[in-house]
């Protein structure tokens, strides 16, 4: 630690930085702080809070930005602080990996002991007259080896698999790349919501502050929404059929279902809610208390209709969803020539208050087709390709660097008396007992080879 | 609904195959151990059949969907993955001794789904949310995870067993003798999250895409989502800690076990406790 004292300011900021110790805190500290922010309801209305929490309580959590801690400054800063201590602890690390791209081609004596060695051969002859048949043999059980020549000794290394070691860069790149496209989204997406009614058209959304903003140069209509539930009474199918139209002509139209939205000029449409936003028709039975005779009409809302074989006409002009909790009720407006108009209501529910009602005719509701509202969210993400893209490294770089591993290979061939003598020696960083079956292969394949060696089995006082 | 009583079936043998375990543990007998190992196949083969069949009478009552979405076949789809994985780890090490430590598990969890109140087996058929190819990728990638930080959890108690009779200075006798040395405990432990970590990851990014598609947002901080996210940051710490000396060992097998209690409390915690969208499973 005492060398840290000499170091100026920058040289020690650099140093906590790049220091695992900081990463490990960081990562401790998110991991709390995101629990807060799953146990303290987010984004809510102060009504909501203030059921839950005391007003001084409800403050406290207001000014701290956990109310939304997710988009908080101190969170956010945590989030920049763990990026950076991020790029400082890669950028130190790689300097060692570094090293791994210009690989020692020949062992000294020191590092050949601290690999583990393999097999050892002798066969008569020189290195020289040795080293093609060698080389082959490895090349074809292993890798191509590159050549040393220290004449009359020859070294040779072969690798697999080097990329592994920079897994842990993909990794972390993708990080920063994912946290980059999250970036882009805030900056130049959006996400709204529209409630368009079946019939209508939206040319602009609202966002969550608020704000409306136009859809770019286009409008979507609402040509018809349904739902439809399983027996269960659980929901099966929530679907709009939407129409695009740009300067008054027709684009496309798609219907979009919940898991299928709609994406166009980069804006998606999403199926997210529904209501009912009146009635488009009824289905109505009419009585004719004279001849006793039933009609079965069907009536849009707000037109008038005839009563078939009578001068007589109604409309409804309102829609009641409840009527003082006796469920959906229609105002009437009747008309019959040289009378006065008549308004009164029906009940669906209730064609009992009809039968006491004086006047010729009974209006029984059969049906109600409701006109729905869909409630689409909208949202704009341009980032959200370079999300995917940063997945991708992310899940490029687990593959390096947990299933891949950096395996090499070298052999020495020494001169000894009339003899060559033929060694190797490999490594692996990972999965030793998978690199141990391979290396006893490369042996095998040597003392299988047509060139005849023969196998040492003692040392015999060779370093 | 034949499959369901299968699943009870299943749910008994691995509450057989977990005592064969511990007796394999007791007796030190190897006639055991294989029993063990033989009978837990035979469970492991007949607990795929129910998941089978009851994908087959899902296809019967005409809804046909793959059994994975709801809390009861999910446990049983965890329990699944747990011996399944346990025991292919068995193959590869060649050591039973983890057994009694992971088999427990998967005894727990499909017994957990059999005789839970609250927890249905109907099949119902899916809502519009849960509609989507998406499902099968998330649902497998996250359980083969959560199989294998289960599978962690239990080797880092054995670690913490042994390295505290260890440290009382104890003779090592009776049972902690036959466990693993320590080293490799610690190493299986590494090994274990370093196949549940890049599960987990597949399966919170194929469960973004998928609420890319259904919620028009690959990220909302929902509790599910940002407690798979602490799940992940408490494993991402595990492997970065196993860089410093001081974090290796005992420290490292307290952080397997918490982020396995993460992982508990992604799947039930959130549900039970905490109001979402991800309100399925």
């Amino acid at each position: 630690m005492s060398r840290n004292e000499d170091k100026g300011l920058f040289p020690s900021l650099w140093d906590s930085l790049s220091s695992l110790r900081l990463t490990i805190a960081l990562l401790i500290i998110l991991s709390v702080a995101s629990i807060f922010g799953t146990v303290i309801p987010q984004n809510a209305s102060p009504e909501e809070y203030l059921q839950v929490y005391k007003i001084t309580t409800y403050k406290i959590l207001r000014i701290l930005g956990f109310l939304d801690m997710y988009h908080a400054g101190w969170f956010i800063l945590l989030l920049a602080l763990l990026c950076l201590n991020l790029i400082a602890c890669s950028l130190k690390r790689f300097r060692t990996t570094l090293r791994f791209f210009t690989p020692e081609l020949r062992l000294d004596d020191g590092q050949w002991k601290t690999y583990s060695p393999g097999q050892k051969f002798t066969q008569n002859g020189l290195p020289a007259q040795m080293l093609p048949g060698i080389r082959e043999t490895l090349s074809r059980s292993f890798s191509p080896p590159r050549v040393v020549e220290a004449s009359p000794a020859f070294h040779l290394f072969a690798e697999k698999g080097m990329f592994s070691r920079l897994g842990v860069y993909f990794i972390h790149l993708s990080v920063l790349v994912i946290l980059g496209g999250s970036l882009i989204g805030s900056f130049y997406g959006f996400r709204g919501n529209v409630n368009i009614i079946e019939g209508q058209e939206a040319d602009q959304v609202i966002l969550r502050n608020g704000e409306h903003i136009h859809l770019p140069g286009f409008n979507v209509s609402l040509e018809k929404f349904s739902v439809s539930f399983y027996p269960t009474g659980a929901p099966k199918e929530f679907k709009s059929i939407l129409t695009i139209r740009e300067g008054g002509r027709k684009v496309l139209t798609e219907s979009i279902l919940v898991n299928h939205p709609l994406t166009y000029k980069g804006i998606s449409f999403y199926q997210s809610s529904y209501g009912i936003a009146g009635v488009e028709r009824v289905i109505l039975n009419i009585k004719d208390r004279e001849s006793g005779k039933e009609v079965s009409l069907s009536a849009m809302m707000g037109n008038l209709t005839e009563i078939p074989g009578a001068l007589s006409a109604f409309s409804l002009s309102h829609f009641l969803p409840d009527f003082q909790g006796m469920g959906p009720a229609f105002q009437v407006i009747f008309s019959e020539p040289n009378q006065p108009q008549q308004k009164f209501l029906i009940l669906q529910n209730h064609p009992e208050f009809e039968e006491k009602r004086p006047g010729r005719y009974r209006f029984m509701i059969k049906e109600i087709e409701p006109r729905y509202y869909s409630g689409l969210q909208v949202t704009k993400d341009p980032g959200v390709w370079v999300v995917w893209a940063g997945c991708f490294i992310m899940i490029a770089g687990f593959y390096m660097t947990f299933l891949m591993s950096h395996r090499r290979v070298w052999i020495r061939l020494t001169e000894k008396g009339a003899e060559t003598f033929i060694e190797i020696a490999g490594s692996s960083h990972r999965d030793r007992t998978g690199f141990e079956k391979e290396f006893q292969k490369i042996g095998q394949a040597l003392n299988d080879s047509p060139m005849g060696l023969k196998e040492v089995k003692e040392s015999e006082g060779h370093s | 609904m034949i499959s369901a009583k299968m699943v009870s079936s299943v749910t008994f043998l691995y509450l057989a195959c977990t005592v064969l375990y511990f007796n394999y543990f007791a007796f030190r007998s190897e006639r055991l151990g294989k029993f063990a190992t033989g009978l837990s196949w035979i469970t492991l083969l007949l607990h795929t059949a129910a998941i089978l069949w009851r994908w087959v009478e899902s296809y019967q009552l005409g809804i046909g969907r793959a059994p994975l979405t709801n809390m009861y076949e999910s446990l049983v789809f965890f329990s699944w993955c747990i011996a399944l994985l346990y025991l292919l780890w068995e193959r590869k090490i060649k050591s039973r001794i983890i057994g009694a430590f992971a088999m427990p598990f998967a005894f727990l969890f499909i017994a957990y789904a059999s005789l839970a109140p609250g927890i249905s087996d109907r099949i119902d058929p899916l809502i519009p949310a849960l509609q989507s190819n998406w499902l099968h990728a998330h649902v497998i990638t996250c359980f083969l995870g959560y199989a294998a930080f289960a599978i962690s959890c239990g080797v880092s108690i054995m670690y913490l067993i042994k390295i505290r009779k260890k440290e009382q200075g104890k003779k090592e006798s009776g049972w902690t003798a036959l466990f693993p040395p320590l080293e490799s405990l610690d190493d299986l432990i590494y090994k274990t999250i370093a196949v549940g970590f890049p599960m987990l990851t597949i399966g919170i990014i194929t469960g973004a895409a998928w609420a890319n598609y259904a919620w028009g947002s690959y990220w909302s901080w929902d509790p599910k989502e940002t407690w798979s996210l602490i799940t992940w940051f408490v494993y991402a710490l595990f492997l970065h800690a196993r860089f410093t000396r001081e974090w290796r060992g005992k420290r490292a097998a307290f952080i397997s076990i918490i982020g396995f209690v993460a992982v508990i409390f992604t799947y039930f915690g959130v549900n039970y406790l905490l109001a979402g969208l991800h309100s399925y499973v």
